[in-house]
């Protein structure tokens, strides 16, 4: 590819003419085969799609079409004209204007204590270097409201430094509160952002500038400045973003005062208006996609630094001493904030009535041990589960983005992103609008596209093709319709039945992919059942113990066993076409016909089976929104990896005689494997801290710790909510902990997990 | 022949409003067993295009490649039994040296004693002995370069594909590692086809140089054949100095070809092609083809000259266009000086001759 440089002059001259149309079209058309030869490739491609579709694009419509539609199913826009007329008018632009407010003097005063982190760390030679730098991250592993929980401990009106120390009446409540907490909470993006920039000024260029006769601040004014605006501006951009989206910290200290966010959680929770708060979202949502595509497509491509790539020697020290002093006084006062923050949070957790009795109690943590060990037990599985998935779905995206030609790239890349970049609010009330009812034109369409995968990946022949399709679907939907009450447990053992059956077929005729294949279904589809027979003792067990931790922790066990077994039926049919499909084509014989008509049948059935979509109050609805919001964090970190690997490297292995497979296997994993890592860390981190995008999706049965803090302060109280959020941090550490333990033994020194990297 | 390309073309899709890239068109090669074939060209003449579908990196969007006479367009890379020494050397920077270099063998599932022997006795070739469990940051880029050599040399393919392995070194080390390549790839006897944007190299290493532009080969031959008869201006003008003197033929008889070249009259008993009558040529040559003294045939003064020990470059005005001419032994000639009327002939057994 050395020998097309990208300004090549074509041949053919530019325009839109019928040919060069025509041309790309055919183009498009071999990109796709080529794509298509690599049956692996193909299908994760169409995976990833997929999940795309039905978790982001798909709820992100409905949340914000809902604004625009009424109960009666009419185009209405009475929410929007409120901010237009004398009665709502003044209110609704209010708040509107304070969101503003908050969002520019969050995101400018933490871009500029960012900047000042950053200068410190690269230009000052700070003492304490890898001390600073971890407590600047501690912001990123904590629950959104962590701070403006200690600022009202210490703050507050019954706060210990404000209060009981100076004997003030100082009120937090309100914008000055909010606007601290914002900073102190998201300034670390910031910091991160500019440091790399900082870490990338090749020194040569100020140099250049000093012996042109240049001072230090002329220097700064024309010389750094310039190069890190683009920076700088990302750094607004993104703060003012993160602050437009927050939710736990408004509803903790804003006081009287509301912001978009708060108003848009007070129509779901208070009013279960769904149109007034997606028609809020929307208004919300317009500022944020700005940014996100300001970012993304002019920012990204203004930056004169980071596209050079590597950081080019030591960074020259700061010369003059009261810059330098400046700096580090500045950093040294945030990062002994952060740490008292935090430490007030933890000592809360243990102390009797804050501002009132501080002897120390267990009974905060003995409450949360008991009466929350359902929250946190539920918190802690789902996070967990979501991990890998989400890991290992961003790397794949990755590897497609970065390594892979093919049309729609940008949907993909833009998609990954998307669900992350959103205020989770909206992403909530997207899920609940697009799940809470079956769903069947959905369900329809991923059918279809499923459908013709599996025909078209199944077999060569046209006449198969279409004879597949047609039975298959027929067969499927004459079940459904002709037994519509039939449960999904019967019909669960009769596939279990069925698969067997295929499993004995495969066997007799020696197809040992067949055979294990449909054997594994066939054990999977009977523990549908069969998992009741292990998870129902557990759960009586827990049941008639003691109350206490152990007899919860039993009883959600009980639950969590289920949640791999029990999958919703269309996820289920997905998953059955995706797998039946490679070994329907591996099947060359006149049986490929029958086999394929059965194996479209059957999940043909699953798609329409009861309320398809209705995913509300299942464990699988947190799950898919924990994996949207963290996707984009482990996509790139999976590109950031993809990109440094020179790809004449998996050229090399594949000269060398080694199939994708092998090379995979032994070069291009071990390189990316630290990525992948701090993939994992990104994740589970994104998972046990989020809020907003799950506090509308919370049931019963299915609770999430911050969540819960939120929607149960009045019982939990300021020191139960400390004891929950030490909680959260001790296990999110734990995991980060466990994590690089394991990237040292099999790295082997070779690199460390870098967790500044998903910020 | 062993490595045959046909009418080999790739075509790159249209990407933002711009038209199709045709990246090489219609290139015919024929390599034999043993043969060293340079691509030669400038960056974007299509050179690494045509090395990367041999290697099976890119599929021809039509024409044909043909190794020992089977057809072998689609065949995955893995499937070739060829290898390929990368630009960036593409050394798989978690493995050591030794590992590095047995990849290959590895992926074949050859015995552990084998593997040693051979990794062993490349290692002696190319003077790494005694680096095995080196990592590949621990070595020098000649020493990288090396290893990467190594690695497809212990494959012992049919062919070996090198995509300008030098150009990341200095100029010193580059020399020496080019006698190098020569050297090995003469005692092993291994089918070559090396990429370069680099005239000397080519020069020095090939068999044959294959001269490429714009994605078309404008000329296969010997670096001498190259040199001396260039079949386009682009050949001439890209490997080596020339200048373009126009001509118009006064005589066209085979052998006795007579042209006017800047009012004077120059016999051309060398060439062989027949000419009719005032017809227009283009006479190509070469500096050092070019004699300057007091009393020339053409007359012309001098613009530029510079001393350079070993010869002396001069830039000539003759019939108000300059030309380069090189004094090769300047020991023995007076140097002229800037702005002095001088004499200049052209050797007409060398000057070569394109219809202009």
């Amino acid at each position: 590819m050395t020998d097309i440089p990208s300004g090549h002059k074509p041949e053919i001259p530019p325009g839109r003419s019928p040919v060069s149309r025509f041309a790309g079209l055919v183009h498009r058309y071999r990109e796709f085969a080529l794509i298509s030869r690599d049956p692996v490739l193909f299908m994760s491609l169409l995976f990833c799609g997929l999940f795309l579709l039905v978790f982001v694009f798909f709820p992100l419509a409905r949340a914000i079409s809902s604004g625009f539609i009424n109960k009666e199913g009419l185009f209405d826009l009475k929410y929007f004209a409120r901010y237009f007329d004398s009665y709502y008018g003044p209110v609704m632009r209010q708040i509107f204007w304070n969101t503003i407010r908050m969002g520019v003097l969050s995101s400018v005063i933490g871009t500029l204590l960012g900047f000042v982190f950053a200068f410190a760390m690269v230009r000052c030679q700070i003492p304490g270097k890898r001390w600073v730098h971890l407590i600047a991250m501690v912001p990123t592993v904590s629950p959104p409201f962590a701070i403006a929980l200690s600022t009202i401990l210490l703050f507050g009106r019954n706060g210990l430094i404000t209060k009981q120390l100076l004997g003030l009446n100082y009120n937090v409540y309100g914008m000055q509160g909010l606007v601290f907490v914002q900073v102190i909470t998201f300034f670390t993006v910031s910091y991160l952002i500019l440091r790399a920039m900082l870490e990338r000024l090749n020194p040569a260029m100020e140099e250049a500038a000093e012996s042109l006769g240049a001072g230090r601040f002329h220097v700064f004014r024309t010389i750094i400045l310039p190069l890190l605006i683009p920076g700088l501006a990302g750094s607004v951009l993104l703060l003012f973003v993160e602050s437009l989206a927050d939710l736990g910290n408004p509803m903790f200290i804003a006081g009287n005062m509301t912001v978009l966010s708060t108003q848009i959680f007070l129509a779901v929770i208070g009013e279960y208006d769904y149109q007034k708060a997606s028609a809020l979202a929307f208004v919300l949502l317009v500022p944020t996609l700005f940014v996100f595509l300001v970012q993304r497509y002019y920012v990204n491509r203004r930056s004169y630094i980071s596209v050079t790539g590597k950081p080019s020697g030591s960074a020259p020290v700061e010369k003059s001493r009261l810059i330098r002093w400046t700096c580090i006084a500045i950093t040294y006062l945030g990062c002994i904030f952060i740490i008292l923050l935090y430490a007030t949070v933890v000592y809360s957790s243990f102390t009797s009535a804050w501002g009132v009795n501080y002897a120390p109690t267990l009974r905060w943590w003995n409450d949360a041990l008991t009466r929350g060990v359902e929250a946190i037990l539920d918190t802690t599985f789902l996070s967990a589960l979501g991990t890998p998935v989400a890991a290992l779905i961003g790397m794949v995206i990755a590897f497609l983005i970065v390594r892979k030609k093919f049309s729609g790239k940008e949907i993909l890349d833009f998609g990954s992103n998307l669900g992350g970049a959103v205020p989770g609010t909206i992403l909530g009330i997207g899920f609940i609008l697009a799940f809470k009812k079956g769903r069947v034109v959905m369900a329809s369409i991923l059918y279809a596209i499923l459908a013709l995968f599996f025909i078209f990946f199944a077999t060569p022949s046209r006449r198969e093709q279409v004879i597949m399709l047609i039975l298959g679907t027929g067969i499927g939907l004459a079940v459904h319709f002709l037994a519509p009450q039939l449960g999904l447990k019967p019909l669960m053992y009769t596939y279990s039945g069925i698969y067997l059956g295929l499993a004995v077929i495969s066997l007799v005729r020696r197809r040992k992919l067949g055979f294990y294949t449909f054997l594994g279904i066939a054990a999977y589809s009977a523990l549908f059942n069969l998992v009741d027979i292990i998870a129902v003792p557990i759960a009586v067990a827990g049941r008639n113990m003691e109350r206490g931790f152990w007899s919860s922790a039993l009883y959600q066990m009980a639950d969590y066993i289920k949640v791999p077994f029990q999958l919703s039926p269309v996820l289920l049919g997905m998953a059955l076409l995706f797998i039946t499909a490679l070994v329907v084509r591996s099947e060359n014989s006149r049986l490929r016909l029958p086999l394929g008509v059965i194996a479209l049948a059957l999940p043909c059935v699953l798609f329409y089976h009861g309320m398809p979509l209705a995913l509300t109050s299942t464990p699988y609805i947190i799950l898919a929104a924990y994996i949207v919001r963290s996707l984009p964090a482990s996509v790139r970190a999976g590109v950031a990896a993809l990109q440094q690997i020179d790809p004449s490297i998996e050229e090399a292995s594949q000269i060398l005689g080694a199939d994708a497979q092998y090379t995979f296997r032994k070069v291009t994993l071990p390189l990316i494997l630290p990525a992948l890592l701090a993939g994992l860390i990104f994740s589970f981190t994104r998972h046990m801290t989020s809020l907003s995008a799950i506090i509308f999706l919370v049931t019963a049965r299915w609770r999430i710790v911050t969540a819960s803090i939120m929607s149960d302060f009045e019982q939990v109280g300021l020191m139960g909510a400390s004891a929950y959020s030490t909680i959260i941090i001790v296990l999110v550490l734990i995991a980060i902990g466990v994590i690089n333990l394991i990237t040292r033994r099999v790295l082997r020194g070779r690199g460390d997990v870098d967790i500044s990297m998903g910020a | 022949m062993y490595l045959t390309l046909e009418k080999l073309t790739k075509t790159f899709p249209p990407r933002g409003g711009a038209g199709e890239v045709h990246a090489v068109k219609d290139a015919d090669l024929q390599i034999s067993q043993g043969e060293l074939v340079t691509l030669l060209g400038p960056s974007g003449c299509g050179k690494t295009t045509t090395l990367r579908m041999i290697a099976g990196f890119e599929f021809p969007t039509s024409g044909r490649i043909l190794l020992d006479g089977k057809e072998i367009n689609t065949l995955p890379p893995n499937k070739r039994d060829m290898s390929m020494v990368f630009q960036s050397y593409a050394i798989f920077p978690h493995l050591n040296i030794f590992e590095n270099i047995a990849y290959g063998l590895h992926v074949q599932r050859i015995s552990k004693s084998e593997v040693e022997r051979r990794v062993g006795a490349v290692l002696e070739l190319v003077e790494l002995t005694g680096y095995e469990k080196r990592a590949p940051n621990q070595l020098s880029g000649g020493q990288q370069q090396r290893v990467a050599l190594a690695r497809a040399l212990v494959m012992e393919p049919k062919v070996l594909l090198m995509d300008e392995p030098l150009s990341n070194l200095d100029a010193k080390l580059r020399e020496s590692m080019r006698t190098e390549i020569r050297r090995i790839q003469r005692s092993l006897g291994i089918t070559s086809v090396y990429v370069t944007h680099d005239q000397i190299e080519a020069m020095t290493l090939s068999d044959r140089v294959v001269v490429m532009n714009k994605g078309l080969i404008e000329q296969v031959g010997s670096p001498v054949e190259v040199y001396r008869y260039p079949q386009t201006r682009f050949v001439a003008d890209f490997i080596g100095r020339a200048n373009f003197i126009d001509a118009t033929v006064t005589r066209g008889l085979p052998g006795q070809l007579a042209v006017q070249v800047y009012g004077q009259t120059l016999h051309l008993s060398n060439v062989k092609e027949v000419y009719s009558e005032g017809a227009r040529l283009i006479l190509i040559a070469r500096p050092e083809m070019i004699l300057v003294n007091s009393q020339g045939e053409l007359p012309g003064i001098v613009r530029r000259a510079s001393y350079l020990g070993n010869m002396v470059d001069y830039d000539i005005e003759v019939g108000g266009q300059l030309i380069s001419v090189v004094d090769t032994d300047p020991r023995h000639t007076a140097i002229h000086a800037e702005g002095a009327a001088v004499g200049v002939s052209l050797l007409a057994d060398c000057v070569h001759v394109l219809p202009g």
